[in-house]
């Protein structure tokens, strides 16, 4: 294993700016979230590499991305489940145009 | 160790939610049992904020569950607030005909207090995380649960996409965190924060960022007029009150636990925060014509009131914020029961929709009274000295320049509230034939306003006992 | 350079030229397979990392499970995946300059902690870690509790999802 832990972290914050950007600057909503996924993939990618090289007798960062996959999937459950009803009702899944109400 | 004293308000509301999803299809059937549901889960919430304050109150603070959640006087007295504030809500559910018909309603608000007491308690950041989001999922659902409204439907939508990404945040704040100091535990953590560093700062920053959202406070607080707007009025009472108490419930541990000593650089900022959220929430709240936006945006700043007492940062400055977040449940609970009845029976939440309410049923406009008086902070009402001992945190701690941006702040939310009972009080219906209008209050929502009227008074004027339980509260976080 | 740290600049190539494609791609349909793409890389790194069970559930759920609902629900809502139509909102320029400036802050401060450029100690031996995050995951003394909320999490956005999607038939 010859590969620095800082390898991970850049990999990790270069994935979660990637995320982040998609974020705000998508506009169709189930867009929003793929780039959500991005972000909680960053910082799963973070909690097994700090695993791996803190100490890997503890398993507080496998722990903790095992948790992290359940509510991922919980929200984006729920998440395309609102989506879906949106496009229901507007025949519309682009955030900027989901405005009956002033932003 | 005993396991089950510390979640036990827990056990009983996932046994509670279990209970509803049993009985739902025996209900279900029958249109004359309907009501059962919400009397259920209201009595359901009310037995296990009994038994869990005869049974399982909290002697000397400890962690247990090997450090996830810490035993102790704040998680619990926020905790028996959740459950009094979900029951008072599942009073208001069933009011509202698409909430109270469905189960799924209930079991969601049951899940989401689940999540709030966790969160109020959790001294881990793998609990930390977990609970916020068992909090905040249900809720999405909730939002948009009038699910043919377009408006209701906008709301959980909004909700949940700035959810998910504020969430995204906070976690990578959190994933940090524990990769640099090797520790989850919050009370660990603390240890490695002890000097300002670049490190505290940056997960300081995300994690301020990931909470913020939470409480809405300044700049992450844009998403919450839309969200109350078309969310189910009952669902915006309680998000606005209980989802909000337990954001602050986390930032005071977080700030006494994990910050404490980078505090000194980072209540500026707070203060600044504090200032922009309070200002910003007020003046545009002059501007509106519609209650339920009105609300939300005093609701912000609201936050910023709450958040002065974090600034203070001292014992009696932590005891004003549980204090104040105390008021602040049972009035905007209030406010916002008052605006469903109104809403549900006149179709509207403009200001218009209140004209001679005074007249068309007067209990309700003193209701109204009672709740908006003590949002602008009035003696005889429990908003009063909520502000009082907030402010006094601050001038305490040496933040008078804050506490002065809070009494002028103060004094514009003034008016906007009484403009509010100008249109309840002084307006006319058009034709002046309000007895031809009443306003009909059944019997569940009754009940609860009743409560709620009286809690804000009681408090008000026999303050004592209560701050003492704030103060019993905030002194087991040092 | 080693076989490792080769095959772990290839995955980082792939899962962030995936990543950028999945914000940037104009078919949406084109932007869940991408996403699965850069999963996938993911699921390599956490092999990488000797982590052999989260590779797993990477590839299960995160690709067999959520990759998969994220195509349903662009076939779903298929009226907006046109290609035609601009994906990216007018706002971009500041939604780059934000990205640019937290990645530039979270590098700096990755950078600034002492034991960055450590390699990773070997895996004690005798240690399971399947085994061992098994235990964690359902011992009192360690995350009983969390995997336990975890399960009513679930079931509450099962209940909640079941009821948003649901068309009662006219």
């Amino acid at each position: 294993m010859s590969i620095p832990l800082s390898w991970y972290l850049l990999l990790s914050v270069a994935l979660f700016c990637v995320g982040l950007f998609g974020v705000l600057s998508r506009r169709n909503a189930i867009a929003i979230l793929l780039s959500v996924e991005l972000m909680l993939n960053a910082v799963n990618i973070n909690l097994v590499a700090f695993w791996r090289y803190l100490d890997p007798a503890r398993m507080a960062g496998q722990a903790f991305a095992v948790i992290v996959f359940a509510v991922a999937a919980a929200e984006v459950a729920v998440g395309l489940a609102l989506i879906i009803a949106v496009y229901r009702r507007r025949k519309t899944v682009v955030a900027d145009e989901i405005d009956l109400m002033k932003w | 160790m005993n396991f089950v004293l510390p979640i036990f308000p827990e056990i009983l509301l996932l046994a509670l939610g279990v209970l509803i999803l049993i009985l739902d299809p025996f209900v279900k059937r029958d249109e004359a049992r309907r009501p059962f549901l919400g009397w259920f889960t209201a009595a359901g919430l009310l037995v296990a904020l009994t038994l869990s304050l005869l049974l399982a109150r909290p002697a000397e603070p400890a962690l247990v569950y090997g450090g996830m959640i810490r035993f102790d006087g704040l998680g619990f007295l926020f905790k028996m607030f959740f459950l009094f504030a979900a029951a008072v809500t599942a009073l208001f559910f069933m009011d509202e005909e698409k909430l109270a018909r469905r189960a799924e309603a209930y079991l969601l608000l049951v899940a989401a207090t689940l999540g709030m007491s966790l969160m109020a308690s959790a001294a881990d950041l793998v609990m930390l995380y977990l609970s916020i989001e068992t909090a905040s999922i249900p809720l999405y659902v909730l939002a948009g649960f009038m699910k043919e409204d377009d408006k209701s439907i906008e709301a959980g939508f909004k909700y949940m996409l700035f959810g998910a990404m504020a969430s995204a945040v906070l976690l990578y704040g959190f994933s940090l965190a524990y990769g640099f100091t090797g520790e989850t535990g919050l009370y660990a953590l603390a240890l490695h924060f002890g000097d300002f560093n670049l490190l505290a700062a940056g997960v300081t920053f995300l994690v301020l960022a990931g909470l913020a959202f939470k409480v809405s406070a300044f700049p992450f607080h844009f998403w919450a007029p839309d969200v109350y707007q078309g969310a189910p009025t009952p669902v915006a009472g309680f998000l606005s009150t209980a989802s909000k108490a337990a954001g602050f419930a986390v930032l005071m541990r977080l700030f006494t636990a994990v910050f404490p000593a980078v505090n000194a650089d980072w209540s500026l900022i707070l203060a600044i925060l504090a200032t922009l959220t309070m200002t910003v929430g007020n003046l545009i709240a002059l501007a509106q014509k519609n209650v339920k936006r009105l609300l939300a945006y005093s609701s912000i700043s609201h936050a910023g009131y709450a958040l002065i007492g974090v600034v203070a940062f001292s014992q009696l400055g932590m005891t004003s914020v549980a204090f104040y977040l105390i008021a602040y449940v049972l009035t905007n609970l209030l406010a916002f029961g008052v605006v469903a009845i109104v809403g549900r029976v006149t179709g509207s939440d403009e200001f218009s929709a209140y004209n001679g309410l005074s007249r068309r049923n007067a209990p309700l406009a003193l209701a109204m009274l009672v709740a908006f008086l003590s949002l602008a902070g009035m003696p005889p009402f429990v908003g009063f000295i909520a502000k009082f001992y907030v402010f006094l945190a601050a001038v305490n701690s040496n933040w008078v320049w804050l506490a002065f941006v809070g009494v002028l702040n103060s004094i514009v939310g003034l008016y906007y509230y009484l403009n509010v009972l100008k249109y309840v009080y002084l307006f006319r219906m058009e034709g002046e034939d309000e007895e031809k209008h009443p306003v009909p209050v059944s019997r569940p929502v009754a009940a609860a306003v009743v409560v709620l009227a009286v809690g804000i008074l009681l408090l008000g004027t026999l303050f004592g006992p209560w701050f003492g339980f704030a103060e019993q509260a905030a002194a087991t976080l040092f | 350079m080693t076989g490792a740290q080769i095959l772990f600049l290839v995955c980082a190539g792939l899962i962030l030229g995936s990543a950028v494609m999945v914000v940037t791609a104009r078919n949406l349909m084109h932007a869940a397979f991408w996403l699965i793409a850069a999963l996938f890389g993911v699921a390599v790194v956490y092999a990488i990392l000797q982590a052999g069970f989260m590779a797993m559930i990477q590839v299960v759920i995160y690709i067999g499970a959520i990759a998969i609902m994220f195509i349903f629900a662009d076939m779903l809502t298929r009226r907006d995946v046109r290609e035609s139509r601009a994906q990216i909102g007018r706002n971009w320029p500041v939604a780059v300059l934000l990205g640019l400036l937290i990645l530039a802050g979270l590098t700096a401060l990755i950078l600034a902690q002492p034991g960055v450029g450590r390699v990773a100690p070997a895996l004690p031996s005798g240690l399971d870690p399947v085994a061992a995050l098994g235990k964690a995951l359902v011992s009192p003394d360690a995350y009983v509790l969390p995997f336990e909320v975890a399960s009513v999490l679930l079931l509450s956005a099962l209940v909640g999802a079941v009821y948003l999607a649901f068309l009662k038939k006219q």
